[in-house]
């Protein structure tokens, strides 16, 4: 027994004078190791184009559907990305997002990785969805952020958000997703990708009460 | 490989033909496209078009049919009794594997950035019978001209286009406009506008659509959204009284683009760019949205549907007790829903006891269902067809490509006619055909009916265009003076110019309307004194507008792709329209408003007037619309049915 005594003493003698595992967070940090899936990052090109062409696939491939991207034509003269096409909205729910990676996958510029970031915290649930002003690698001679005046112009807040006006259709992707999951997807649930191509000869109907 | 001839059968008129060992019987003349559609067997085709001609330039199709010696394009042989055709053996796999593997030589690798990734059949068919792999090395592609501009509606790529000609086909075929050319030859082909001028068409919007890849495209729906994420809306056009069938495809509650759904009744697939360019007023946020009381010299105030309603109700009823029923005036819109519009007929002249009832501003004299005989499909059938005017085909656009289509594909004589001119001289022109269509815009009915008679030797079938989306229902549920719903006679009232000036004048002294009316506004001053003059303005509105501004009782209503409902075609065709985007006012639809102000008003007999409901009830009460359903023509005299 007291050999057990011994023994069990001496490792946490040797315990004692080890250096300790846990860090002193947040004022410490430890490195996350370099295919860590955290909060999501827009690349640039070396030139300071934004690699992104707003094409969407990765919002096509995200199984949650938390991307929302808008596209825009780019202005040859001064253009935001190569080509023809840019995203002038990039919108991504991490409250919904799992970091799975697949909108990596998707991109066929590379413009989104999963990144380190991982202190995703808020305490407005609206600050969880990050615009493209917030995941755009920033850059020496670029201003800021190109995000450019929300369409609906007045209304929106520092952040491009726009309030909502009750009765308006919301805009924001958080919304969105919302009041679609609410609605049912929306007034003609069942139609999406049927081809109508024959004169409908249904009755009419009441698929729902305007109420 | 056993030949298995289909047993000839009686001669029908049909042939038997095995496509991948299954027999189907089909006209003699069918394509064996068509007849491998017929038994869901999938040919992929470029160059084939459904409304074009054959010409079998991308040999896409090439089928294997026996005792042929080389591989046969499926869009344009024709089938034949006892013929055995192969679409799916190793022969056929390959020479798809090759037209694919060439089309892609030179095509840029554009998807994510190309409007029509997601809906191409250059994506789609390399997908599903692509070779998968190049034997090209990556070398330099040919590069010509990308987003060019080809008008303020067409952009250009030229690097995708695939060299299927059936835009070039569209122009000799369906409008006969002739604006696209092919230039150079071999691997420098292009397609490009005649001396590179702009595209001048009124109907340059369907190139996109014929165009089987991303080497057309719209400028209003550049970059808007991919076609995964659009909602469809199968609904009708709502510019004008043809009633062409479209798809409202919305993203994000904002309809993006009016797709085309085919009726080859009415449309054939065809639209106008009026119409298709017209959706982006439909995303507008100027929109009426609470109901509002504004007694004249109180204070305005935002109040509940409910009292909206039952306010409207009491300055009505009190105009009535003190002036008498026809002391007020009614006014509906022909972009209202038929069942809108039936209930507001019931409403006046049931209800509220007014003969002053209408829909537009000018009288509208000897209503004669007959001058909508001329159904849209039958003017293909006519030898001869008189339009007067320009303005049939200015209203209503698309009536010209039928029109060319008469005499492109059975050789009508198509006389287009000043207004003024001669009846007898038209009859003699017209002499020798046997059918003949004269058609007209509503100010020259008169016109026509007089043409209509002078001709003789042959079967004239009139149409006259009519105005706005439902500007035919409006004229059948009656919100029309004198005419009450199914064209039966009612005690004669006011048109609309002399509501206004009547209510101006303060022999009208409450008026009721249920817009949006932009005919309405076109009255200027009138309106404006109209309005101010009378003491109970009631306005049922979706926009803000001179009305909506001046009413006593403001209540918000549904846009055209906010609804559910019906309209009627210029041929009496009934439609239905579905909605696209959600209210953009939590009020109930129009018809709950107008059924619920009846009750109000005393009406026992009522329901809820959900628009079903109100559907049910109106093809109770009118036989056509019965007969009609839903798409099909509502006819009120005996010779149209023909
Ligand atoms: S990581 Fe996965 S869930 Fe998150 S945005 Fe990307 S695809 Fe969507
Ligand atoms: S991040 Fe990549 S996949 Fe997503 S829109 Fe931009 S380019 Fe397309
Ligand atoms: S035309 Fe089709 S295949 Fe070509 S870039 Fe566009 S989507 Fe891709
Ligand atoms: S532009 Fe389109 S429709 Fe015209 S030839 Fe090229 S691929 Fe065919
Ligand atoms: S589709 Fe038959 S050759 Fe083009």
């Amino acid at each position: 027994m007291i050999k057990e005594i011994v023994q069990g003493m001496a490792f946490t003698l040797k315990q004692m004078l080890s250096r300790p595992l846990t860090v002193q967070y947040p004022e410490e940090q430890k490195p996350v190791p370099v295919r860590h899936r955290g909060r999501h990052i827009l690349h640039r090109y070396d030139n300071g184009l934004e690699r992104c062409i707003g094409c969407e696939l990765c919002a096509a491939n995200c199984p949650v559907g938390c991307i929302y991207v808008e596209a825009a034509e780019n202005d040859p003269a001064n253009p935001v990305s190569p080509g023809e096409r840019y995203a002038i909205r990039y919108e991504i729910n991490l409250m919904r997002c799992i970091y799975c990676g697949y909108c990596a996958e998707a991109c066929p510029t590379e413009a989104i990785t999963l990144g380190p970031q991982y202190e995703l915290a808020d305490y407005r649930r609206e600050h969880t969805v990050v615009t493209k002003a917030e995941l755009l690698e920033s850059w020496p001679h670029f201003a800021q952020s190109r995000r450019p005046p929300s369409p609906r112009g007045a209304g929106a807040d520092q952040t491009g958000r726009e309030e909502i006006d009750p009765g308006v259709s919301p805009r924001l992707a958080w919304d969105l997703v919302d009041a679609r999951r609410q609605s049912g997807q929306g007034p003609h649930a069942g139609d999406l990708g049927i081809p109508a191509d024959v004169p409908t000869v249904t009755e009419p109907g009441t698929t729902r009460d305007n109420a | 490989m056993t030949q298995t001839p289909a047993a000839p059968g009686p001669d029908d008129g049909r042939v038997g033909v095995t496509i991948d060992g299954r027999e189907v019987r089909v006209p003699k003349g069918t394509l064996v496209l068509d007849a491998a559609t017929e038994l869901g067997i999938h040919i992929p085709i470029y160059c084939a078009h459904a409304k074009l001609d054959p010409v079998a330039v991308c040999r896409m199709c090439l089928v294997h049919i026996e005792k042929f010696p080389k591989p046969q394009p499926a869009c344009a042989t024709t089938v034949a009794e006892g013929m055995v055709v192969t679409t799916n053996n190793a022969e056929v796999t390959k020479l798809r594997e090759g037209v694919l593997e060439f089309l892609l030589v030179n095509h840029p690798l554009d998807c994510p950035v190309c409007d029509r990734g997601g809906e191409c059949d250059l994506q789609d068919f390399t997908f599903r019978y692509g070779p998968g792999t190049s034997r090209f090395p990556i070398t330099e592609k040919v590069h010509f001209a990308k987003a060019l501009p080809l008008s303020q509606h067409i952009e250009l790529d030229q690097e995708r286009c695939i060299l299927c000609w059936r835009c070039v086909r569209y122009y000799d075929e369906i409008t006969g406009e002739k604006e696209i050319v092919l230039q150079q030859r071999g691997v420098q082909t292009l397609v490009t506008t005649f001396n590179g001028e702009q595209l001048k068409s009124n109907f340059q919007g369907n190139l996109p659509e014929v165009c089987p890849v991303g080497a057309l495209t719209h400028r209003e729906y550049r970059f808007r959204a991919r076609p995964w994420e659009l909602q469809r809306a199968p609904s009708v056009c709502p510019e004008c009284s043809y009633g062409c069938n479209i798809n409202a495809d919305s993203r994000d509650f904002e309809i993006k683009r009016f797709a085309s759904r085919d009726n080859p009744l009415v449309d054939d697939m065809w639209l106008c760019d009026r119409g298709r360019y017209s959706f982006p007023q439909w995303n507008t946020s100027e929109r009426v949205r609470r109901p509002q009381l504004r007694p004249r010299g109180g204070e305005q105030r935002d109040v509940t549907a409910v009292e909206a309603i039952s306010a409207a109700a009491r300055e009505l009823r009190a105009v009535v007790d003190q002036h008498g029923s026809g002391a007020v005036g009614v006014l509906g819109s022909a972009l209202n829903t038929n069942e809108e519009l039936w209930l507001l007929g019931r409403l006046a002249r049931d209800v509220i006891g007014t003969p002053h009832i209408d829909h537009q501003l000018e009288p509208f004299e000897k209503l004669d269902p007959a001058e909508h005989a001329l159904g849209i499909a039958d003017i293909e059938e006519c030898d001869a067809l008189v339009v007067l005017g320009a303005e049939p085909e200015a209203e209503a656009p698309v009536l010209t490509l039928r029109l060319f289509k008469a005499e492109r594909k059975r050789g009508a004589r198509v006389h287009r006619l000043d207004h003024g001119a001669d009846p007898s001289r038209i009859a003699s022109a017209v002499r020798g055909a046997k059918t003949i269509g004269v058609i007209a815009d509503e100010t020259n009915r008169a016109h026509a009916a007089r043409v209509a008679a002078a001709i003789t030797g042959g079967a004239v079938r009139r149409l006259t265009v009519t105005r706005g989306v439902n500007g035919r229902g409006a004229k059948d549920m009656g919100v029309l003076p004198g005419l009450a719903a199914g064209y039966r006679s009612a005690p004669s009232g006011k048109h609309g110019r002399e509501i206004l000036e009547a209510a101006a004048s303060g022999a009208l002294r409450a008026l009721l309307i249920l817009g949006p009316n932009p005919a309405l506004e076109t009255a200027g001053d009138v309106l404006q004194r109209a309005l101010a003059r009378a003491d109970s303005v009631v306005v049922i509105d979706s926009r803000p507008g001179v009305c909506a501004g001046a009413a006593t009782v403001l209540i918000p209503g549904h846009a055209f792709f906010e609804k559910h409902g019906t309209v009627t075609n210029l041929e009496g065709r009934v439609q239905r329209i579905r909605p696209a985007l959600p209210p953009a006012t939590p009020t109930p639809t129009e018809t709950r408003v107008l059924s619920s102000l009846a009750a109000e008003l005393g009406a026992r007999d009522w329901d809820r007037g959900e628009p079903s409901a109100v559907n049910r009830a109106l093809r109770a009460a009118l036989a056509p619309y019965a007969a009609a359903g839903n798409g099909g023509r509502a006819t009120w005299v005996a010779e149209a049915v023909a």
